[in-house]
């Protein structure tokens, strides 16, 4: 796996030529990402943002600022959105979801935005337990194990959470132009792993409208269907990269790792959900150990 | 659908098993789909090249299950499949 990024001079927004192959919109309908097939590659469109053009083998990526916005909110955009989408053109697996390291153990947590992956990841790491990623979860298989690598050091969190979790003083980075959201610095308050861990646990979050933190495994079809639904794919017409991810997937999928994980979303609860899950994670292993002796 | 159809997997239908189950997926529309261990049986079997009605032959001698509850629960689900563009019928 190798990138190269370039931060290149502000530019006007023109239209590309022909019609996006694809989008992302908000639920209220505002675009957020047009997806451009170009000659050479691609071009990922965050309207009045920024453009970034992304060479097809997801090796090259060039930011393209629009006039006026600032370079915290372009490299906010491309370690959240582009690079996850680029990997995904090296036949990367790249999942929408959090993770911590959990005594050696990757634990991941996925879902939609506004599920409390972010929270849930701060949640740990503010009580001692070091995270791998915040969002743009990064997978590499080694023979058999499925391996977390670590992300950018930081976590984004909204004002809530960061009201209910965060130390005072813990270092963030720049505020950026298009959220309101905040993003934190690893450090002394909030651990991070840099060294991959196997991932042990992928729990999918729930709506929240639940009474008490409820685990469920998932059948392997299932499963399948929730990592196909939270990976990230740039170009989902391209068939070997989508024949090349349907085998991650389905590999994956047939381990018996993939939980959903629902739990009354409130700040004073998280401390039982934490301990919910930690033994949920450890507890299958501590057993395993003691079925193998 | 009926009895006497031969079901076929058209090549850019990807299938694999996981577990007791199988995940489909079309390169072509991107489409995804999962069967559950009974589906999977039936996907077995249709991947062989059988008639419908040789599917149905070979499920009722797995299964406790009528004829008909079993004939119509096999063309409903191969229907939905030929739907989705994941099986041809002839």
């Amino acid at each position: 796996m190798s990138h190269c990024y370039q931060q290149q001079p502000a530019r006007c927004q023109t239209a590309p030529p022909g019609a996006p192959f694809h989008q992302w919109s908000f639920t209220d309908g505002t675009l957020w990402t047009q997806f451009y097939r170009r000659h050479d590659g691609y071009l990922l469109r965050f309207p009045d943002l920024a453009d970034f053009e992304v060479s097809a083998d997801g090796a090259v990526i060039q930011s393209f600022p629009a006039p006026g916005v600032d370079l915290s909110t372009v490299e906010h955009l491309y370690l959240n959105q582009v690079l996850p989408l680029a990997l995904s053109r090296q036949n990367r697996l790249v999942l929408h979801g959090s993770a911590v390291d959990i005594q050696g153990q990757g634990v991941a947590f996925l879902g939609e935005s506004g599920r409390g992956k972010s929270t849930l990841a701060a949640s740990f790491a503010t009580e001692g337990t070091r995270f791998l990623t915040d969002d743009g979860l990064l997978l590499d298989w080694v023979s058999d194990d499925c391996r977390i690598l670590p992300s950018h050091p930081s976590i984004r969190l909204w004002a809530d959470s960061e009201d209910a979790l965060m130390p005072a003083a813990t270092p963030r980075a720049a505020a950026v132009s298009f959220t309101s959201k905040a993003r934190f610095l690893a450090g002394r308050r909030i651990p991070f792993c840099s060294q991959s861990r196997p991932l042990r646990r992928a729990y999918f979050l729930g709506s929240g409208d639940v009474d008490a933190t409820i685990i469920e495994a998932l059948r392997p079809a299932q499963a399948a269907a929730e990592l196909v639904k939270h990976s990230f794919l740039l170009d989902i017409e391209a068939r070997e990269h989508l024949a090349r991810h349907f085998e991650d997937i389905t590999r994956l999928a047939a381990f018996p790792i993939c939980f959903s994980l629902d739990y009354p979303r409130r700040y004073e609860a998280l401390r039982e959900v934490r301990q919910t899950i930690m033994r949920h994670t450890l507890g299958h292993w501590i057993t395993a150990d003691h079925d193998r002796s | 659908m009926n009895l006497t159809n031969t079901v076929s997997i058209p090549p850019q239908v990807m299938a694999r098993t996981v577990g007791e189950e199988t995940v489909l997926l079309d390169l072509a529309s991107g489409t995804y789909f999962g069967l559950d261990p009974v589906g999977t049986r039936i996907w077995q079997l249709i991947s062989e090249g059988k008639t419908v009605a040789a599917v149905c032959d070979n499920m009722l001698a797995e299964f406790d299950v009528s004829r008909d509850t079993l004939e119509a629960d096999v063309m409903h689900l191969l229907g939905e499949l030929r739907d989705k563009g994941l099986v041809n019928a002839a």
